[in-house]
């Protein structure tokens, strides 16, 4: 089996552009496109966030689909559950709103949708190869890629800064 | 020599015993995991039992096995089967029904029932009903189809819940709360002002300050309740909500120690040798204080059990402990979580409420103000875990506070606040 791919972020590279957020909410509405997602009723939410801290950082913010999940053991109907390919997924139907996937996740990635009394997480976008959020962004700050993939990969940054004397 | 897989025995069938049961298939895939549960119905997710009142739930979707982190197969759950006692000497859990199950590791999680209060009379009656278990929920739901007022007493949580249950099958239904204000034990009453509108909006007639002295019945069952100011409330049901009590006395406290829960060590074990305990029968404790505590949560029972089942299967697990609070939850379309320390009447705690249309806050801060102790959202609760790691973790207020106070904390601050790791 090959090792599943996950959403990192390279802080560094994000400029708070927002285009992942567009994206996340285009690609999670029902007409797939912005011109149609503007006027959408529920309006279509992005799933990750871009945030920013004082004085001069963005910090992308996207569920990690934790290995050992707080919000799947701490929901109360059961309707929160990893799938095969190790996401961790919510199930609307059985979902009663009562929160308290949002009271443990220590992320704070999991949006409420009030209309639909529903809360509503990362998808890790099932239809696409790449997430959308990954495919916008225009820095490469979204990488998927499976964990060893990517930890081979910040190794050989590392090593090539450090040979260009950049440090790290 | 063939190596006999170890024999694993759990009392309970429910969030704590399943959760054990779950993990410890994961661990030790060569052991037997027998559940040992004294109710009719395979294990069910407790909380969703008022949606079986209403209808909008079947049993069937409210089972708990192949639902969310319950995926193990291998696990032989044996209902109507109550555990009489335990023989630690031979190392045996004997039944009602006579039979011995020799066990290497025990748990006990045979959780909490409904505490009535002594001082109300006629509990007995047909009609009356303290929601606790799927069984409850069908008698109540069949009960309710003939009733059009119902009496509720008691301000929590699990009563507001059946209440609403109740108001969607179109009956109209009364709460008496003795505390001035509802949900006493979740907030104080004047951070509570919110959830009281939108109950009263929703058609909920409410009564504080008052208790029941008695309940009154003929011979269809329940026809009123007579107040400690005399009045008296016409209903043909009564549903108490007045906490609960852990299901502890089927242990002999001369074997393993009983503090109103079964006490545990950090590792969930019990005095007696390979006997552990987990869930809301069980003894814990508040991480901040370590102050030793017993709890109604789904979520405590949930964590320790799988805390259990590690430490059963021979993967020692210390045990983190569980606020006294911890709720989230959403009554009347008002949404509120609430966590930690929230009652700050007559403390020195730093406190911090805020107030805006459809939303207020409180967060409470150490004296010195340099620690999150506890956090109350009402109406907005978005990003509410943020709040609880920083309780939890008893990050330091530094670079946060400000926006701690101002609810616009995010997973970035904790992030680029270095002493966060
Ligand atoms: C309507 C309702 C709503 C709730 N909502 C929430 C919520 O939103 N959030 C939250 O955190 N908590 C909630 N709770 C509380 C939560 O359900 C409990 O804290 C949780 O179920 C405790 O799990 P447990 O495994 O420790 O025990 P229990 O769920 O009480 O299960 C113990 C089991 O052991 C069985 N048993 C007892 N004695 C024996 C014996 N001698 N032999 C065999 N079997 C025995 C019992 O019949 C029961 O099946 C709610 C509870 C109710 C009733």
């Amino acid at each position: 089996m090959t090792e599943a791919k996950e959403i990192f972020v390279r802080l560094d590279r994000c400029m708070a552009c927002h285009s992942c957020e567009m994206a996340c909410a285009v690609a999670h509405s029902a007409g797939q496109s912005l011109y149609t997602a503007i006027s959408e009723k529920p309006t279509p939410k992005p799933r990750l966030y871009v945030e920013w801290v004082a004085p001069d950082r963005a910090v992308p913010i996207v569920c990690r689909h934790c290995e050992d999940a707080p919000c799947m053991h701490a929901c109360i109907a059961g309707a929160i559950s990893r799938s095969p390919a190790g996401v961790v997924e919510t199930d609307a139907d059985k979902c009663i709103g009562c929160w308290t996937c949002v009271m443990v996740c220590p992320y704070g990635v999991i949006g409420r949708h009030l209309e639909e009394h529903k809360a509503y997480r990362c998808d890790r976008c099932p239809d696409r190869e790449t997430p959308a959020c990954v495919n916008a962004c225009p820095t490469r700050a979204l990488i998927y890629q499976s964990a060893t993939g990517y930890s081979r990969s910040q190794r050989q940054t590392a090593s090539r800064a450090m040979l260009a004397g950049n440090g790290g | 020599m063939a190596m006999e897989g170890k024999r694993y025995v759990i009392v309970g069938g429910s969030a704590a015993g399943m959760a054990a049961a779950e993990t410890i298939r994961r661990l030790d895939p060569g052991g037997s995991v027998r559940v040992l549960s004294e109710e009719v119905d395979a294990p069910y997710f407790r909380p969703m039992i008022p949606f079986l009142v209403s209808g909008k739930k079947s049993p069937a979707e409210i089972s708990l096995q192949g639902c969310g982190p319950y995926q193990a197969k291998g696990i032989e759950v044996l209902l109507e089967n109550r555990a009489a006692r335990i023989d630690t000497g031979c190392a045996q859990v004997v039944t009602e029904r006579g039979e011995s199950l020799a066990y290497d590791r025990l748990l006990l999680a045979t959780g909490s029932r409904p505490h009535l209060p002594p001082g109300i009379g006629g509990v007995s009656s047909d009609g009356v009903f303290a929601l606790r278990s799927l069984a409850d929920a069908r008698r109540t739901a069949l009960r309710a189809k003939s009733t059009r007022q119902a009496v509720m007493l008691g301000g929590g949580l699990l009563n507001l819940k059946v209440a609403f249950a109740l108001l969607e099958c179109g009956i109209k239904v009364t709460l008496v709360v003795q505390s001035p204000e509802v949900l006493s034990q979740l907030m104080e009453p004047a951070d509570a002002f919110l959830v009281r509108d939108a109950l009263d909006q929703a058609g909920l007639k409410i009564i504080t300050g008052r208790s029941a002295r008695q309940i009154l019945s003929n011979e269809d069952g329940v026809n009123g309740v007579v107040l400690d100011d005399g009045a008296e409330l016409a209903c043909r049901m009564v549903c108490i909500g007045k906490g609960v009590q852990p299901n502890a006395d089927w242990i002999d406290p001369r074997q393993i120690p009983v503090n109103r829960g079964i006490v545990v060590d950090k590792y969930t074990r019990t005095a007696a040798e390979n006997v552990y305990a987990a869930g809301d029968v069980a003894v814990t404790f508040e991480p901040i204080t370590g102050a030793a505590i017993i709890t109604g949560l789904w979520t405590n029972a949930v964590a320790m059990g799988r805390c259990a089942g590690a430490n059963m299967a021979d993967r020692p697990t210390a045990y983190g402990g569980t606020f006294g609070i911890l709720n989230a939850t959403q009554v009347a379309r008002m949404p509120f979580v609430s966590m930690g320390i929230v009652h700050t009447a007559g403390t020195d705690y730093e406190t911090h409420s805020r107030s805006s249309p459809g939303a207020h806050r409180k967060l409470v801060f150490s004296a010195d103000g340099n620690r999150l102790l506890g956090a109350l959202f009402v109406g907005d609760i978005a990003r509410a875990g943020l709040y609880h790691t920083v309780i939890r973790e008893q990050v330091r207020m530094d670079d946060i506070k400000k926006q701690v106070i101002d609810h616009r904390l995010h997973y970035g601050h904790l992030l680029c606040a270095r002493r966060y790791s």
